[in-house]
Formats: C-alpha cells, structure tokens, sequence
C-alpha cells in the first residue's frame, strides 16, 4: 500500500514545486525586472502585479491631456436613477398642466407637427432632454427658458408623468407602406455606410444606452427635424456624436421614410 | 437494471431533444452569418437563436445527460439499487419545470443575453430563476452520486470503488464546486439587478466569478467522455485497461486543476493584476497533465486489443481494431477533434497569443471542436452502447450508427478548421452579420460558406442520431447481455484511501482556489471598483 501511496503523490510533488516556481516567477521575477524598465522600484512593481496597486508593470502609460468636453452633463448614476425611480406623478401633472400643456398637451399628444409627442416617451428621455435644455447642451428657443426654471425634483416627476401616459393605438394601414429599404435600414443598418440598425438601440429591451427614446407613435414631422438638425450639427447633445454620425450618412429620402416608419407605430 | 432504465431515457430523451433543436439554431446561424443569408434574419433574432442554442447546448444537452448516465453508472458499476429515486424523479420534474421558464423568456425576445449572461446585461428574471432551478436539479444529482458512493464502501469495506463510479462521483464534487461561482453571481447580483432591486452592477466581480465557472464546467461536460474511453471503450475494443491507477488519478487531477483556472478566460480584463493571471494560466498547463495522461493509457488500451486481435508492428495494431464498432470508432475520431483541439486551446492559455484571438471566431471554433466534436461524439458512443441495456432492445444494424459518427465528425472538421481560419484573420465573435462588400470581410466569405457546409452536415447527423435511437425502440432484435465495462490489465484489489475518495482532494481544491481567487474576489470587497448601470433587454 505504502509502495502506491509514494506513486501517487509522485506526479503532485514536481507539480507543486513547478507550482512554486511559477508563482516566483510571476509575482517576483517578471515584475521586478520589467518594473525595472519602466522605472519602478521592485515594491511597486511587485504590488502592481498582484492587483493591490493599479497599473500594469510592463509601461509606464503616457497620459491623455486632453479636456473632456461632454456633449451632456447629465450622468446616469445610481443617485440619479434614484430621483427617477422617487419621482412623483402627481406633482409632475400639477406642473404639466401650469406649463407644458400648451404644446404638449395633457397627456403628452401635441399640438404642433414640430413639437413631439411625449406620451409613452421614456422618462429618462425626457429627463435628460430637459437637463440638457437646462445645461445648454441642446438649445431651442422656448425649452431653453422653460427648462431652466424646473428644478431637479420637478424635472423627474414632469419626466414620470408623461411616460406613464398611453400610447395611441398605432394605425395598422400604414404599416404596410414602408420600402423594403426602410425596414432594411432599420432592422440591418447599411454597412457599407457604417449605419447601424435603428432597432439596435430604438427598440424596446434593446438594451441600448438609456437615454434612447421611444420613436414608435412620435410625429413624423418632428422627428425629420431631429435627423435634420443632428446631420447638420445644429443638435449636438447625443453622447459621442452617435445620432450626428448617422444622420449625416442619410439621404434626405431615408429620414422621411424613418420617420414615416416610426410614425406609423411600428416598433 | 433495477428500474431506472425509465428514470434515464427520460433524462437522456431530453438532453437530445434540446441538442437536435439547437442544432437546428446553429445551422440557421451559420447560414445568417454567411454570405449565402446576407438578407436573413435580423440580429435581433440571431441574438435570440444565440442565446437559445448556447442554453441547449451548454445546459439542458450536457446536465440532463450527465445526470442520467450517472444514475445508469450507480446501477451498473455498483450494481445495486440507486439510493433516493423518488429524489432522482423530483429533479428531474425540477430541472425541466427550470428549462421551460428559461426557455419561455428566450423565445419571446426578454433573454437575449447569451448563455454567459454579460451583465450589465439583465434578461427576464424567469430565465435566470429557471437556470438556478437546472443547477439547483443538478445538486440533488451530486448528492445522490455521494451516497450511491458512500453506501457501497459501506457495504464493501476496503474494496476499490469502481472506476466509474469514482469518475462519476469526482464529476459530481466538481460540479458542487463549480457552481458555486455562477450561483453567487446570479443569486447576489444578476437575480437582484433583474428584479430591479439594483440598479448596478459591479462586472468586474461577475465576471470573476463566472470565471470560476466557466472552465472548470467544461470538465464537467467533459468527464462523461472520459468515463467512456477509461471503463467502456478498452472493453468494445476487446481488450483490457492498461492502468486503472491512471484513470483514478486523472479524475482527481480534473478535479484539482479545472478550478482555480478560470481567469485564463479574463486575461484581457483590468480588473485583475498580472501575477494573478501568470498563476492561473500556470495551473491550467497542468490541466493538460490529465489529457495527456489519458491519451497515452487508452491509446496503450487500445493497443492491447489491437495485438490480441492479432495486429503486429508498430501501427498494425491499429488496424486490426474492431472500427465498426461504433464506441471504438467514436474514440479514434474523438481522439482525432482532441488533438486539434487541444492544440487550439494551448494557443487560448498563452497570454500573448490569447490576446490576438481572444474576441474572434478562433475561440468559438475551439469550444465548438473540443465540446462539440470529441466531447458530444462521446455522448453519442454513449447513448449507443447503454440504448439496448436500457431498453432491452438491440439495434437493428450498426451502419446508420457508424454513419451518424462519421458526419458528425466530417462536419465538425470542416466547420471549425475554417472557422479557426477566419478567426486568425480577425473574423470577431458575438456579431450577427458581416459586411461581406468590404474587400477586408469579402476574402472570409468562401470559408464561411465552408463552414456554413459543415453546419449542414451536422444538421443532417443530429436528425439521424434522432432516427438512430427512434429505430432501436422499434428494434425486432432482443439485446445480449454481455459486460460492459472493462477490466484493468491488474484489476485494483486495495488501493490507498486518497485514490478511493475525495476527502484529501477537496481539502487541495480549497487551498488552490483560496490562493487563486482569494484576493481577486476579496479586492472589490476591500476595494470596490466603479459599478455599471444594469441594461435590461425585456
């Protein structure tokens, strides 16, 4: 018995002195004499080796100087999600019908073509809209007063309120008029144009940025001016200039069709 | 048989229900992303045929199998009755009520999150839920496996256990320390963020503790091969185990070293520092030491029943071996896929290389080669060989069974090599379509159709593997009984208590995870790093 037990243990015994080799070498031998290179002493570069120190031990990295210019400054974090989750409805309607109701209507249906729709809209559309209003980072001539005087709490419940409006029932008769292109373009992008599909993010539970609004049902009017201004750099307040480099790369044709697509209700 | 002949065809007739749907998916995937289906589906509906086939595939094909050959194993090996049917039954009702919910949200576009789940991605809470339900089936299984083991040395004091059996036991304590990792993960942050009761998620600690699932789980599907050329494939070949010893120490050198491996699938992620990935990677080169091991005994194997068959020189041995059989031919061109397969998966281990073909098709080729090829062609052999125990019934004929490996393998071959092919020049993984009127993209497009080829001929070896086992139940012919499982050249008559359970290895396998996870898991307790929005896509 003794005689196979010493047989067992045979191939454990060179694997754990490898074993102990190996840690060695890479805790100890790589660090430190990488490290060396780069100008970090052998503490340093063994800590950053095991994770306890950030940074890799092989390059000291050149660091980017360039100032950020955000386009947005609204940030998702948890604290804002927060206020979007804690937004109050009823507040949010006092204020609709004080101020909003005159173009958007009660319950979000507006008057206007060039005004959108915001029933059913996402409240994280919605509020980031109005932060950017207020921020300056999208302009018009009557949101931009009409945003700065809402405060943060009012901005989300005026956000709630208006997504929890229904949407219309979408018109079956005009679903059937989108071009094969438009329903290409929409559900397969073009490629060869670098056009992402608009149903990578405009989709519900696409699982896109979170700021992406609802397009389905909104005012076909409205959103051609959108694209319009986004192509022209008029409207910059998309992050990384996503909706301008698209919208850039469409003809005058395919924003009409878009827009009379997602006009129609068709998701 | 001692009635679980029923307890296992179900189980076994679900693992290859969902492996024929899924195969059907990933002919349609292949397709989709050739030039030849350029104008098909949307990548909406690619995500979603992804995420149903990976979950088929990786988890309803592989537990559901598994767990039912364990139990034919616990009967056979030991042969005496299977402790806690009525538990056996219970999760097998558990881990198919787990399917549906888990299948239901994929079907209806809420899962579209891949069978690895990417969070911050969150799906639908009920596939999550109906997955934990298959993982939570699978540890009633593991329990079951430990007391069939531990009743027997009971009753058989100081004998060996049968190999197996101890095989199948050691699958069985890897699987509870496998999943560990994943079931932390979706209990503690997954589960919660689909609830909405988070709103973040810290993905640098998900992904480590899915890496702790995610190779180690790879043996477990694995195993049953192993299992298949240690004690079944020497014995239809006609000839005997070269060493039973090797094959203990195999199983337990699995157990030790698929764990604390998993980060060499983080080697391109910040969150860890590179001492901690060297560590890794250095202990998945000894997982190679079991392979390697088990090529040599059963290719030893094999060789003694070629000689007793009256082979001579260095490679007539070979030749005399008894290839219409459908478990020796099922081990030649198992051991055909390992090989190049195995050969891919030292190039993945390499931190240099690996970052060349982490995010390409190189990797799914690899896993689609060493799983889907050497690993599920087993299952085949498998299946063939206990069909007629379980059911009484002898098949018809061995053509269409030989037919079936044989596509298997020839379509296997030809869709990963391309595939491998493609990956080297950039081809990425996880995309929907390709752009095939870029010059760059267009050169990949000949070899994709190849592969979409090989697709094809899966396709068609799936349904007869279907029509294969659908005919035995049919079959005119009464079964034979005769042995199945081989006997060691020097059949073990005592071997030392550390080769004939786990308590020793467990105690290694703590050890070796607390020095390869310990600080990684406990740095973003210690420190907790930046979490991301949770991304819902229902």
């Amino acid at each position: 018995m003794s005689s196979t037990s010493r047989g067992a243990c045979g191939p454990a015994s060179p694997s754990s002195a490898s074993c102990f080799a190996g840690i060695l070498l890479g805790v100890v031998i790589i660090p430190v004499v990488q490290g060396r290179g780069a100008g970090l002493d052998a503490y340093e570069a063994i800590c950053r080796a095991l994770g306890i120190v950030a940074g890799s031990p092989a390059q000291p990295q050149p660091a980017d100087r360039t100032a950020p210019t955000p386009v947005s400054q609204v940030a998702w974090t948890p604290d804002v999600l927060q206020i979007l989750a804690r937004a109050d409805t009823n507040r949010g309607r006092a204020k609709v019908l004080e101020v909003c109701v005159a173009c958007h209507g009660e319950q979000g249906v507006s008057v206007a073509p060039e005004f959108p729709h915001l029933n059913g809209q996402s409240g994280a559309a919605i509020y980031k809209q109005l932060h950017d209003y207020r921020s300056g980072s999208r302009t018009h001539p009557l949101m931009t007063d009409i945003s700065k005087a809402l405060d943060e709490p009012v901005i989300a419940d005026v956000a709630a309120y208006y997504a929890g409006q229904p949407k219309r029932n979408p018109n079956p008769l005009t679903l059937a008029e989108s071009p094969e292109a438009i329903v290409r373009l929409i559900e397969l992008g073009d490629p060869n144009r670098n056009i992402p599909p608009c149903a990578a993010c405009h989709r519900p539970g696409a699982g896109g940025p979170i700021e992406t609004p609802i397009l389905h049902e909104q005012g076909s009017n409205y959103l051609v001016l959108q694209l319009q201004a986004y192509a022209s750099g008029e409207r910059r307040n998309d992050v990384y200039a996503r909706m301008r480099a698209i919208a850039a790369r469409l003809s005058p044709t395919e924003m009409k069709g878009l827009a009379d697509y997602y006009a129609a209700g068709f998701r | 048989m001692r009635n679980v002949e029923k307890l296992c065809l179900a189980h076994m007739w679900v693992a290859f229900a969902a492996f024929v749907a899924a195969a059907v998916l990933g002919t349609w995937q292949m397709w989709v992303r050739s030039p030849l289906g350029a104008k098909v589906g949307t990548p909406g509906q690619y995500f979603m045929s992804v995420t149903a086939h990976g979950v088929a595939m990786a988890y309803v094909l592989t537990t559901f199998f598994i767990m039912g050959f364990g139990y034919f194993v616990a009967v056979t090996a030991l042969a005496r009755p299977l402790p806690g049917k009525a538990w056996a039954w219970g999760g097998f009702w558990v881990a198919l009520i787990g399917v549906i919910m888990a299948v239901v949200p994929i079907a209806t576009g809420q899962a579209s999150v891949l069978f690895t789940f990417y969070p911050p991605l969150t799906a639908s809470v009920w596939f999550y839920i109906g997955l934990v339900l298959v993982v939570v089936a699978s540890w009633i299984w593991c329990v079951l496996m430990l007391v069939a083991m531990a009743e027997w040395k009971r009753e058989n004091p100081g004998r060996p256990v049968p190999l197996a059996m101890f095989a199948t036991v050691a699958n069985a304590v890897l699987w509870l320390w496998t999943t560990v990792g994943v079931a932390v993960e979706l209990l503690f942050q997954v589960i919660p963020a689909a609830l909405g009761l988070i709103q973040t998620i810290d993905v640098g600690l998900a992904r480590t503790l899915f890496s702790w699932t995610l190779h180690a789980i790879v043996y477990f599907w694995l195993i049953p091969a192993y299992i298949a050329f240690y004690t079944l494939a020497p014995r239809a070949a006609g000839g005997r185990l070269y060493s039973d010893t090797m094959g203990r120490l195999t199983f337990i050198l699995f157990l030790i070293y698929s764990l604390p491996v998993g980060m060499h699938h983080l080697l391109m992620d910040p969150e860890h520092g590179n001492a901690t990935k060297f560590i890794q990677v250095l202990l998945t080169a000894f997982v190679s030491v079991p392979t390697l091991l088990t090529i040599f005994t059963i290719t030893a194997s094999l060789e003694i029943a070629g000689r007793l068959r009256g082979g001579r020189g260095v490679f007539g041995w070979i030749a005399a071996l008894p290839w219409e059989r459908p478990m020796v031919l099922a081990t030649g061109l198992a051991f055909v896929m390992l090989g190049f397969g195995g050969f891919g998966g030292l190039i993945n281990m390499g931190y240099g290389m690996n970052a060349m073909v982490h995010n390409t098709a190189w990797v799914t080729a690899h896993f689609h080669l060493i799983f889907g090829g050497s690993v599920v062609i087993m299952y085949f052999a498998i299946a063939y060989e206990i069909w007629p125990r379980l059911t009484g019934l002898e098949h018809p004929s061995l053509a269409p069974l030989r037919l079936q490996l044989w596509l298997w393998f020839i379509g296997m071959m030809v869709m990963t090599l391309p595939w491998h092919w493609v990956g080297l020049q950039g081809q990425w993984r996880r995309v929907a379509n390709f752009n095939y009127a870029d010059p760059i993209i267009a050169g990949w497009g000949p070899w994709v159709i190849v592969s979409f080829a090989g697709g094809l001929i899966l396709l068609a070896s799936a349904l007869l593997l279907v029509r294969n086992l659908f005919v035995l139940h049919r079959s005119p012919s009464i079964a034979l009984a005769r042995p199945l499982y081989a006997l060691a050249v020097h059949p073990p008559q005592r071997v030392p208590a550390a080769l004939n359970g786990f308590g020793l290895w467990n105690v290694l396998v703590l050890v070796l995870m607390l020095l390869a996870y310990g600080y990684p898991i406990a740095q973003f307790v210690i420190a907790p790093s930046p979490s991301a929005i949770v991304h819902r896509v229902q």
